[in-house]
C-alpha cells in the first residue's frame, strides 16, 4: 500500500473526532492567523487561485476566482455558505471529513469568509447528518471561545459568525442557487443567473458558496503555499489531494484521501481492498450518480478533473461507485433515474416530465417489455434533458447516456431476450 | 439599440428586450407557456426554445431568457429546435387528460393550440397518468389540477404580481401541486385573472361553466363600469345573455388584468328580476304608451307650474350619451338640473377633481406603476377601485414607497405606511408630509405663491406623537422620490381636500419633482357627470324643491336614490309628494317600484356607450349583443318558449338617452344613429373639454385623454388657520364615515350572484380605544342612535384606523340611511352595546 | 396547540435574527417534534410564528422529505433505496421489514410504533445496505441485525417515557 501524504485526514481517527487542541497541534489555525495578520483579503484570493483549488462539490470551479467575483464595493453583510448537503448518491466524503476534523472546515470557512469580506457564515447540512450538525455547533462554540470566530478575530479587526442550518432533505438543495432559496425560506428551486450569487445571493447580498472539502483545503494552502498544494497532485494539471468515497462491489468501501490524479485501478485495487470475492470490475460511476459510467477501458485512468474531461467524463465529487459483471446496468440506471425523477424540484418541463418518461422506458426494458425504438428515444430525450433549467437534469441523464454508449449490447439483450439477462 | 436577425429578418429593439419579444415584434409567435408579458420570463416550461446560430449564445436556448444582442442570428424553425419543442409538448401531454371535448378551456386553450400546431397527434407514452385531487376555491374559479402543465403562471400572478399568499405551489417533482393550503374561498379580489392567464383549463371561470365554447360566444370589447377606473374587458354573450367577462389588454389603463368585481359585475344585465316591461303605476304597458304618458304628464306639470317644476336626476353609471341627453333636455326645456350627485359636497368634490386635473399632472393607471412614491389621501384602493391597488403594488415592487392618509382600516396587498387620521386632519397631514419632503432650496425660484404656500403650510409638528416616527420616515421616502403621485379619493374626504391635493401636486412640480395626480371618483362615469352637472342643483336641492312644492315632476335616469341617498325617510316623503316620478333604468330598484312611469333601458352591453374614467380618458364600448330576455329565462326551462311572437322578447328596450329624447323631444326613434350623432354635436358645442372627441367608433383602443382643467381655482390658496382649528377636532363626537367595500356596496355588481357569495356581513369598524371606552368587544352588536332611529350593527375592532370615527359600509343590508345630514357625528352616549 | 414555553422560545429565537424566514425549517422541525408530525394545526402555528400564510409554510412543508404532513409512528424507518443499497440487497431488507411489521412503504403499524418510508441515498454508502431510524443510521445491515434492532426499539418504545 502506498503511503500518500494525508492532509485533510491527517487527524482522522477511527473512533472520534479530532479536538481543537489536536487540530492546533497539527498546524491548525496557523494559516488563518497568518492570513489575518499578513495578507489582505485580495492576497488570500490570489493564493487560492494560484493553488488551482477547484471546487470539490462537483462543478470544479476555481475557488479563488469565485472569491474574486465579489466586487470591492459590493454591499454588506456578505455571506459565506458551506455546502454540506451532500445528497448525491454515492457521496459521503463531507460527512467523514466533518467527523474527522471539524475545525479544518471551520478554519476554511473563516479564510474564505475573509477572502470575501463576509460577516456571516452558514453551514447548510442535510438532515441525515444530524450528528455532524451537532458536532459542528459544538465546535463552532469552541472556536468562538478560542477567538477564531465572532468579533475581531485574533485581533485582526475581521469578524465572522457561523451558524448551522439544517435542511429537511431534497437533493436539489445542493445546487447553489436552490440552496440560497432554501436558506431564505423559499422553495428550493434553482435560479438561473444573472445575477450571480457572488453579486446578489442571500438576501440580495454577495454570497460565496463552497463545498466542505473545498473549504477544508484552504487552511493548508494558506499555511503551506500554493506550490506545495499543486505538488500534492500526481498529474501536471491537478492540484491537491482528493477524498474519494468508494462504494459498491469492493472489499473496503470508505473514504480515501489520495493525490489528485491517482489511477482508478489503484484506488480500487490498493486502497479500497480490491473487488469482492467473485466479482469483476464492469464499470463505475466515478464521481457520483450524475456522472457517466466508466467502463473497463478506462480502468487505469488518472482521476483528475482534466484527464477525465479529456475523455468525455466528469470527476464530479470523486464518489466512485463500483459495479461488477453480475450487476445489471439497466437496472442500476433505472434505480438512478428513479432517484432523479423523485428528487427533481419540479420547476422545468424536461426534468419534471422527461425523467419519469425515461424511467418508464427503462422499467419496461428491465421487465422485458422493451422495444428496439426505445433506444433512440432514450438517446433523444436524454439529449433534450440537457436543455433543462439547471444542471440537475444533465446530471440525471449522464448514466442513461453512458449506458447506451458503452453498454448498448446489454440493453439490446434485454429486448431480444424479453427479460433481464441478469435474472 | 441592439439589432438581431430572427428567421432571416432583422429588427432593432430596445436594450433588454428578450428574443421572444423581439420575435413577436416581427410577427413571429414563438410558443410559450410560462412566459407572460406581465409576469416576465422564468424559463420553466422550455417550450420557447429556438436555435441560436451566431452571437454570444449558441445552440438550442430559451428565447424568453435571453436578451436580444447585436450580432445574434436566431432560427425559430431550425430542425433541432423544432424537435426539442415537439418533445416538450409530448412531455406536457403525458399527464394531461385527453378530454378537450368536455373541458371548459377547450377552444381557447394554449396547450391545445400548441399540441395541434406542433403536430403531436399520437401518444407514445405507455405509462399511467398522474392524477390530482381538485380543491374548492370559491364561487369564481373552478380548479382542475389534472390539466396542469406546471407553468407557474398562477402562483407567480397570485403571489408576486398581486401580493396574496393563499394560493401557491406545493409538493415537488412531478407531484407539484398548485392550490391552497385547504379548500376555501380565495382571498384575493383578483382571482378571475387565474382563468385568463392559465394556459390550460386548471382554472376556469366557474359561474359560466358548461355554457358554451369560446367560438359559440359573441365576443366584443367592452368596459367595466363597476368603478371609476374604466378597465377594458371582453364580454361574451350567448343566447341573449352575457355569460362571461374577461380582462382585455389595455396599454393605458388596466394592463392585462381586471378585478373580480369588474369581471363578475355584469349579472345585473341578466338577472331574473331585471325589469323588462314598461310600467304605468305598476301596470305593464307597451313601451310607446309609457313614453307617451310620461311626455303628456310632464307637459301638464310644466303648463301648470312652469318649466322649473320639473327636475332631472342622472348618475355616474350612465353613459355620456345619457348624461348629456339630460343636460340637453334641461337646457332646452328649462327644467331643473340635471343633478348627478346626491349632495352638494359630492358635486363640489367631483367638479373640483375634474377641473383641477391638469393634463400636466394627470397620470394613467399604468403610468402610476412607474412612480416611486405614492401618497394616498382619503382613498381605500382595494375597496373603492381594486385595480388601483394592483397598480400600486407594481410601483411598490419596483421600489416605490407608499403612504396612505385615511381614517379607515386600510389593507393593501403590499408594504405601505398608514397614517390613520380623522377626516379633518387629512389636509394638515398631507401638507405636513409634502412640506417635509421638499427641499427648501429647490423652490426658491418656484414663484411667490408656492413659496408662501410652503412657508405657511403646517410642518410635521402637527403630527400626533404616536405617528411622528412613521411620518418622518414617510417624509424621507417622499423626499427621495422623483416621480411622486398623489392619489386622492372624493368619497369620504372633506370638500377642500381634492383641491388641496392638486395644489400639492403643483407644488411638488414647482419643487422639481415629476409630480402626478390621480383622483378616484365615485362611479364609472362620474367624470362625465361632473363635466355636465349643474353646480346649483344637487339631489338634496331637488328634494328641498319638492318639499317646498316647487318641483312636481322628477325624471330619474339610471339612478336609485333609495340605494344611495343618506336620508331615507326624507326621500320617501319627498317622492310621495311628487305628482310624477319617471324612472328609466335597467335594474330592479326601489325607485323603479315607486315610479309612476317606468321605462326599461338597455345596458351598456346592449347599447354601447361612452364613459370617461377618473383620469379624463374618454372610452367607448360598442354594443356586445342585441339584447332581449335570455332564452333560458323566456323558456323557463321549457321549450318552445311560452311567449309567442317573432320579435326578440324584451326587445323594446332602448338606451336611456333614446327614451329621454322621445320623452323630451317627441322623437320617433327608428335607428339610434341620428340621435347619437346630434347628441355628440351638442356635447361638443356645450362642453368645451369634449369639443374634440371623435365620433364614437373612431375612438382609438386607448380612448382619448381630455383636458378638463380650467384651473380657475386659485392655486396654493388655503386658509391654514381654519384648517388647523378643524384639525384640532373635539374630544367627543365620533364621525360616521360611509364607505365602499370591494363586494356588496357598488350598485350594479351587487346584483351578481357569484359576488354575493363573497360579500361579508356588514359591520361597523371602530378603533380599539373608542371601543374600549364604549365597553365594546370584537363581534359585539352595538346600537347606534341615528336621526331616524337606531341602527344595530356588529362591531369590528381595529387597531390600524383612526379613533374618533365609526366606519359603516353603504351596504344594502344595513340601515345606514337613517342619517339626516352629512357629515354626521354621534356622541359616545349614542352608542351602546346590545349583546356580546 | 404547542406548549407556551416552546412557542415563546421559538418566538424569541425568531425575534433575535435579521431574517426570520431563515428559520422556517428549524421551526417546522421543532413543532413537528412536539406533535410527532406536522399537523394542519402545526402548519398554522408555524405560519403564525413566522408571519407567513399557512400556504407559504405548506409550500415548504410538502417540499421536504423529512417534514411529515401525516401522522407517523414513534419510530420512522427510512429505508435507503438508492443504487448502492439497492445493489447490496435493499429489496430483501425491505421485504423482511414489511413482512415483520405487517406494513407497506408509506404505512404505520397499527400500534403507532413504526412507520416505513423510502428514502434516497442517505450518505452511508460505505455501510450499505443502510437505513435510518429517527434520523439515526444503521448499517451495514443483515436480516439478523435488523431483527435485533427492531426488538430493542419495540422494548424501548413500550417503556413509558418519563
Ligand atoms: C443538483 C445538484 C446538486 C448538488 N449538490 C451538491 C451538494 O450536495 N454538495 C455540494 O457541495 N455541491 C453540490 N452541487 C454543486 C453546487 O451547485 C456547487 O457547484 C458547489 O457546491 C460549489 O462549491 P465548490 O465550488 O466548492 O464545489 C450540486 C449541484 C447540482 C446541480
Ligand atoms: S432541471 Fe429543472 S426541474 Fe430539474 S431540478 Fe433543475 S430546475 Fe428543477
Ligand atoms: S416561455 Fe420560455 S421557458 Fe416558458
Amino acid at each position: 500500500m502506498m503511503n500518500y501524504p494525508q492532509v485533510l485526514f491527517q487527524n482522522r481517527k477511527a473512533d472520534r473526532i479530532a479536538t481543537l487542541e489536536e487540530y492546533r497541534q497539527s498546524g491548525g489555525y496557523e494559516g488563518l492567523s497568518d492570513a489575518l495578520s499578513k495578507a489582505s483579503h485580495k492576497e488570500v484570493q490570489q493564493v487560492l487561485l494560484d493553488a488551482v483549488l477547484l471546487g470539490r462539490g462537483g462543478a470544479a470551479f476555481p475557488a479563488g476566482r469565485k472569491l474574486m467575483t465579489v466586487a470591492d464595493d459590493a454591499p454588506h453583510p456578505r455571506y459565506i455558505v458551506c455546502n454540506a448537503d451532500e445528497m448525491e448518491p454515492g457521496t459521503f466524503k463531507d460527512r467523514v471529513l466533518i467527523h474527522a476534523d471539524p475545525h479544518m472546515l471551520i478554519e476554511g470557512m473563516i479564510i474564505a469568509g475573509y477572502g470575501a469580506q463576509a460577516e456571516k457564515g452558514i453551514i447548510f447540512i442535510r438532515p441525515e447528518y444530524e450528528s455532524a450538525a451537532i458536532i459542528l455547533e459544538r465546535e463552532i462554540e469552541i472556536a468562538e471561545k478560542a477567538g477564531y470566530l465572532g468579533k475581531n478575530i485574533l485581533g485582526s479587526g475581521y469578524s465572522l459568525d457561523i451558524v448551522v442550518h439544517r435542511s429537511a432533505g431534497r437533493y436539489i438543495c445542493g445546487e447553489v442557487t436552490a440552496q440560497l432559496n432554501a436558506l431564505m425560506g423559499k422553495r428550493a428551486n434553482p435560479q438561473q443567473p444573472p445575477p450571480y450569487p457572488t453579486e446578489k445571493g442571500l438576501w440580495e447580498r454577495p454570497t460565496v458558496l463552497q463545498n466542505v472539502e473545498t473549504l477544508a483545503c484552504m487552511p493548508h494552502i494558506l499555511r503551506n503555499g500554493p506550490e506545495w498544494f499543486k505538488k500534492l497532485a500526481l498529474t501536471e494539471t491537478g492540484a491537491g489531494t482528493k477524498i474519494f468515497s468508494v462504494s459498491g462491489r469492493v472489499n473496503s468501501p470508505g473514504c480515501y484521501e489520495l493525490p489528485m490524479g491517482v489511477r482508478l485501478s489503484e484506488i480500487i485495487e490498493v486502497h479500497a481492498g480490491g473487488m469482492v470475492e467473485g466479482s469483476e470490475y464492469k464499470a463505475c460511476l466515478p464521481g457520483g450518480a450524475s456522472t457517466r459510467f466508466l467502463p473497463r477501458d478506462f480502468y487505469d485512468i488518472e482521476m483528475d478533473f482534466d484527464t477525465m474531461r479529456n475523455v468525455g467524463h466528469r470527476l464530479g465529487t470523486g464518489a466512485i461507485m463500483v459495479f461488477d459483471q453480475k450487476t445489471c446496468l439497466v437496472a442500476a440506471t433505472l434505480n438512478l433515474v428513479e432517484f432523479f425523477a423523485r428528487e427533481s424540484c419540479g420547476w422545468c418541463t424536461p426534468c419534471r416530465e422527461g425523467l419519469p418518461y425515461i424511467r418508464d422506458l427503462l422499467r419496461r426494458l428491465e421487465e422485458g417489455q422493451g422495444e428496439e425504438e426505445y433506444i433512440p428515444m432514450l438517446q433523444q430525450m436524454s439529449k433534450h434533458l440537457w436543455s433543462s433549467y439547471c444542471a440537475f437534469a444533465p446530471g440525471a441523464v449522464s448514466p442513461v447516456e453512458s449506458l447506451i454508449t458503452y453498454f448498448e449490447d446489454e440493453v439490446r439483450e434485454h429486448i431480444s431476450q424479453r427479460k433481464c439477462p441478469f435474472k | 439599440m441592439p439589432k438581431i436577425i430572427i428567421d432571416d429578418r432583422e429588427i432593432e429593439v430596445p436594450e433588454g428586450t428578450k428574443v421572444i419579444e423581439a420575435a413577436e415584434q416581427l410577427g413571429i409567435m414563438i410558443p410559450r407557456f410560462c412566459y407572460h408579458p406581465a409576469l416576465g420570463s422564468v424559463g420553466a416550461c422550455r417550450v420557447c426554445a429556438v436555435k441560436f446560430l451566431e452571437g454570444p449564445f449558441k445552440g438550442v436556448q430559451m428565447s424568453c431568457m435571453i436578451d436580444a444582442k447585436d450580432g445574434m442570428i436566431v432560427s425559430t424553425n431550425d430542425e433541432e429546435a423544432v424537435e426539442f419543442r415537439r418533445n416538450i409538448i409530448e412531455w406536457l401531454m403525458l399527464n394531461h387528460p385527453h378530454d378537450c371535448p368536455v373541458c371548459d378551456e377547450g377552444g381557447h386553450c394554449l396547450l391545445q393550440d400548441m399540441t395541434v400546431s406542433g403536430g403531436h397527434g399520437m401518444r407514445r407514452y405507455l405509462g399511467l397518468k398522474r392524477t390530482y385531487r381538485d380543491q374548492y376555491l370559491g364561487p369564481l374559479v373552478q380548479h382542475e389540477m389534472n390539466r396542469c402543465i406546471h407553468c407557474y403562471r398562477c402562483s407567480r400572478f397570485y403571489q408576486e404580481f398581486a401580493g396574496y399568499f393563499d394560493l401557491g405551489v406545493m409538493q415537488s417533482a412531478n407531484r407539484t401541486y398548485f392550490g391552497r393550503f385547504k379548500d376555501g374561498i380565495l382571498e384575493s379580489p383578483f382571482t378571475g385573472n387565474l382563468s385568463d392567464i392559465c394556459p390550460t383549463g386548471v382554472y376556469t371561470d366557474r359561474p359560466s361553466r358548461f355554457f358554451g365554447r369560446r367560438w359559440d360566444y359573441q365576443r366584443s370589447p367592452s368596459l367595466c363600469i363597476n368603478c371609476s377606473l374604466g378597465c377594458h374587458t371582453t364580454v361574451s354573450a350567448r343566447y341573449r345573455q352575457v355569460v362571461r367577462q374577461e380582462a382585455r389588454y389595455s396599454e393605458a389603463v388596466n394592463g392585462y388584468f381586471i378585478c373580480d368585481r369588474g369581471r363578475h359585475g355584469f349579472h345585473y344585465a341578466r338577472t331574473e328580476t331585471r325589469p323588462w316591461q314598461a310600467l304605468i303605476e305598476g301596470r305593464e304597458v307597451p313601451t310607446e304608451g309609457a313614453v307617451r304618458a310620461a311626455r303628456e304628464r310632464l307637459a301638464e306639470i310644466v303648463s301648470s307650474g312652469g318649466p322649473r317644476s320639473v327636475a332631472c336626476l342622472g348618475s355616474g353609471r350612465s353613459s355620456l350619451e345619457t348624461q348629456a341627453m339630460l343636460g340637453q333636455l334641461c337646457q332646452k326645456k328649462g327644467w331643473q338640473g340635471p343633478s348627478y350627485f346626491m349632495d352638494k359636497s359630492l358635486t363640489g368634490k367631483a367638479k373640483t377633481a375634474v377641473s383641477r386635473l391638469d393634463p400636466e399632472l394627470a397620470v394613467s393607471l399604468r403610468e402610476l406603476e412607474g412612480s416611486d412614491a405614492i401618497v394616498v389621501v382619503g382613498a381605500d384602493p382595494i375597496n373603492e377601485a381594486p385595480m388601483l391597488a394592483l397598480a400600486m403594488r407594481q410601483a411598490q415592487r419596483r421600489g416605490g414607497k407608499i403612504a396612505v392618509i385615511d381614517p379607515r382600516p386600510i389593507f393593501l396587498p403590499f408594504d405601505f405606511n398608514h397614517l390613520p387620521v380623522r377626516l379633518d386632519e387629512i389636509n394638515l397631514y398631507l401638507s405636513a408630509l409634502v412640506k417635509a419632503a421638499v427641499d427648501p432650496e429647490l423652490i426658491v425660484d418656484a414663484g411667490k405663491d408656492a413659496i408662501e404656500f410652503y412657508q405657511e403650510a403646517p410642518s410635521l409638528e402637527i403630527v400626533a406623537a404616536s405617528l411622528q416616527e412613521k411620518a418622518s420616515i414617510l417624509a424621507q421616502e417622499l423626499r427621495a422620490g422623483q416621480r411622486v403621485v398623489i392619489v386622492c379619493g372624493t368619497q369620504i374626504v372633506r370638500e377642500t381636500t381634492p383641491a388641496l391635493a392638486a395644489d400639492h401636486a403643483k407644488f411638488l412640480r414647482a419643487a422639481k419633482k415629476q409630480a402626478g395626480l390621480f383622483y378616484l371618483l365615485p362611479q364609472a362615469n362620474s367624470f362625465g357627470a361632473a363635466l355636465l352637472a349643474s353646480s346649483e342643483v344637487s339631489f338634496l336641492e331637488i328634494i328641498q324643491g319638492v318639499e317646498k312644492g316647487e318641483i312636481k315632476g322628477l325624471i330619474v335616469a339610471e339612478n336609485d336614490p333609495f340605494y344611495s341617498f343618506h336620508d331615507r325617510q326624507r326621500l320617501e316623503l319627498a317622492i310621495e309628494k311628487l305628482d310624477l316620478l319617471v324612472v328609466l333604468d335597467c335594474i330592479e330598484s326601489t325607485a323603479v317600484k315607486k315610479a309612476n312611469v317606468f321605462l326599461p333601458t338597455s345596458t351598456l352591453y346592449e347599447a354601447g356607450g361612452i364613459f370617461i374614467n377618473q383620469e379624463g380618458r374618454v372610452q367607448a364600448a360598442p354594443r356586445a349583443y342585441l339584447g332581449g330576455i335570455s332564452i333560458a329565462q323566456i323558456g323557463g326551462g321549457d321549450h318552445p318558449p311560452r311567449v309567442y311572437g317573432s320579435d326578440i322578447p324584451g326587445g323594446e328596450l332602448r338606451a336611456a338617452y333614446q327614451f329621454l329624447s322621445q320623452i323630451g323631444n317627441g322623437d320617433q326613434i327608428e335607428d339610434d344613429d341620428p340621435t347619437r350623432r346630434s347628441l355628440l354635436r351638442w356635447i361638443a358645442d356645450n362642453i368645451p373639454p369634449l369639443a374634440e372627441i371623435p365620433p364614437f367608433d373612431e375612438l382609438s383602443e386607448n380612448g382619448m385623454r381630455i383636458s378638463s382643467s380650467n384651473d380657475t381655482s386659485p392655486q396654493f390658496a388655503v386658509n391654514w388657520q381654519e384648517e388647523k382649528e378643524k384639525g384640532k377636532g373635539s374630544e367627543g363626537p365620533l364621525e360616521i364615515i360611509l364607505t365602499d367595500w370591494t363586494f356588496g356596496t357598488e350598485e350594479l355588481s351587487s346584483f351578481s350572484p357569484p359576488l354575493m357569495k363573497l360579500e361579508r356581513k356588514p359591520y361597523a369598524s371602530m378603533h380599539t380605544d373608542d371601543a374600549a371606552r364604549l365597553g365594546l368587544g370584537h363581534g359585539d352588536k352595538a346600537k347606534i342612535k341615528l336621526d331616524e332611529g337606531n341602527l344595530e350593527v356588529d362591531v369590528c375592532i381595529e387597531e390600524n384606523m383612526a379613533s374618533g370615527v365609526v366606519i359603516l359600509p353603504r351596504h344594502r343590508l344595513l340601515e345606514w340611511q337613517k342619517i339626516k345630514s352629512l357629515p354626521k357625528f354621534v356622541r359616545f352616549e349614542e352608542i351602546e352595546k346590545v349583546s356580546g | 396547540m404547542i406548549p407556551r414555553e416552546l412557542k415563546e422560545s421559538l418566538a424569541q429565537h425568531i425575534a433575535s435574527i435579521d431574517h426570520p424566514r431563515e428559520l422556517v425549517v428549524d421551526v417546522m422541525f421543532a413543532v413537528q417534534d412536539h406533535y410527532g408530525y406536522l399537523s394542519d394545526e402545526a402548519v398554522e402555528e408555524v405560519a403564525e410564528l413566522l408571519d407567513m400564510s399557512p400556504l407559504e409554510v405548506e409550500q415548504l412543508a410538502t417540499f421536504y422529505t423529512f417534514i411529515y404532513r401525516e401522522p407517523v409512528g414513534k419510530y420512522v424507518i427510512h429505508v435507503c433505496d438508492s443504487v448502492i443499497c439497492w445493489m447490496e440487497g435493499h429489496e430483501s431488507l425491505l421485504d423482511h421489514l414489511s413482512g415483520k411489521l405487517g406494513i407497506n412503504l408509506g404505512e404505520t403499524t397499527p400500534d403507532g410504533m413504526f412507520s416505513l418510508l423510502p428514502v434516497c441515498c442517505i450518505g452511508y454508502c460505505d455501510r450499505a445496505p443502510a437505513i435510518l431510524i429517527n434520523k439515526k443510521v444503521y448499517g451495514p445491515l443483515t436480516i439478523e441485525k435488523l431483527d435485533d434492532i427492531l426488538e430493542k426499539l419495540r422494548a424501548e418504545g413500550l417503556t413509558p417515557s418519563i
